[in-house]
């Protein structure tokens, strides 16, 4: 049961990535993009991980630890890239 | 659990695809983001796959510090973007 | 026994180095430099070297492209000598070079250098500075103004810049090339 629910974790969490990822091909705004692919990457893996956890309980320092710098950074990572790719658009 | 690590390398391809596709610098920091965040992911998956310790740590240290070097570096892109005006 | 994933993997760094040799703008190179250090610190786990993944991602991936970029930021850099507009030290370009300037600078981004505008006090010191190679490039404005349609002389001391105007900009400006006094130094 337990292993059914990690499976089930992780393959919504590789759905999430295909799910953000793909607007990135398209033609749409480096915002749109940015948008999708850090809300949609950070909460895939998040579900990734936290698969992984279930699966493996022995390990959980690291996945937990893993868990709050993938929640922590990746928001901040998108907060900076906007800002840097804005301000440095109305330059051009 | 194989195949799940499949659909994981097939969905680093796409980014990597729009970083080589794509002129703008912006969009392939971009790419580079997802494809830091996946594959650190990737290595976490690997680990735990194989109950080893030793790269599950090398996977978290990656993911944090992957991060960081990710923003200094949209730092310095846009000092340089500043720059040329 | 080799898993198909390890196989898989490993045929992901080949492709991100191909990538890497094709690109032409030297930042995006730098990015594309990161990618290939994020996978190869995954090839190198997979395959068991943790302390190789390790280094890899700090040094590769963060320290060398930072040093890089800010290498590559100081050294494709075109200075461009002009002289001072009066005695105004807020408005230091002339606003009549301006499409000249305009023009330099695209010249400037097609080769992806940076355009960075040294301003001097008076003509003298601006030969002076050439010569001294503290600029590459000078821009004036023609000092007997007969001919109309070249209004400006813009002097540079590199063969290869002097290529580059000759066929961008001869109809903006008249070049002369400085040949260097010492040679050999070049």
């Amino acid at each position: 049961m337990v292993n059914l629910l990690s499976y089930f974790c992780i393959g919504v969490g590789i759905v999430f990535w295909f799910w953000g990822t793909f607007p990135l091909l398209g033609k749409r705004s480096l915002l749109f993009k940015l948008h999708s692919l850090s809300v949609a990457d950070t909460l895939g893996s998040m579900s990734i991980i936290f698969g992984l956890l279930l699966k493996i309980p022995s390990e959980w320092s690291l996945l937990i630890l893993a868990l709050i710098s993938l929640a922590i950074w990746n928001t901040i990572l998108g907060y900076v890239l906007a800002y840097c790719s804005t301000t440095g658009g109305q330059n051009d | 659990m194989n195949l799940l690590l499949i659909a994981m390398i097939l969905a680093l391809l796409i980014p990597m695809y729009e970083a080589w596709q794509d002129e703008d610098i912006w969009q392939k920091m971009l790419a580079f983001a997802s494809i830091a965040t996946k594959t650190s992911v990737m290595i976490l998956v690997v680990s735990v796959l194989r109950d080893d310790w030793m790269i599950g740590v090398t996977g978290v240290i990656i993911l944090s510090v992957g991060n960081a070097g990710l923003m200094l570096l949209a730092h310095v892109i846009k000092r340089v973007n500043d720059g040329v005006m | 026994m080799i898993d198909n994933y390890i196989t898989a993997i490993v045929a992901l760094l080949p492709l991100a180095a191909i990538m890497l040799t094709v690109q032409v703008n030297p930042y995006n190179a730098l990015v594309i430099r990161g990618i290939l250090g994020a996978v190869a610190a995954l090839v190198y786990a997979v395959l068991g070297a943790a302390d190789v993944a390790l280094t890899e991602a700090m040094v590769g991936t963060m320290l060398s492209i930072t040093l890089y970029a800010v290498a590559v930021r100081s050294s494709l850099v075109m200075r461009l000598g002009v002289l001072q507009d009066g005695q105004s030290e807020a408005k230091p370009i002339p606003d009549t070079a301006s499409p000249l300037i305009e023009k330099l600078r695209a010249v400037a981004r097609k080769y992806h250098l940076r355009l960075e505008l040294v301003p001097y006090p008076d003509r003298q010191s601006l030969n002076q500075a050439l010569l001294e190679k503290e600029v590459h490039v000078t821009c004036v404005a023609q000092s007997s103004p007969l001919e109309t349609s070249q209004p400006y002389q813009t002097m540079t001391r590199i063969r290869r810049l002097h290529d580059i105007f000759q066929t961008e900009l001869s109809a903006l400006t008249t070049l002369t090339y400085l040949t260097p006094p010492t040679s050999g130094e070049q």
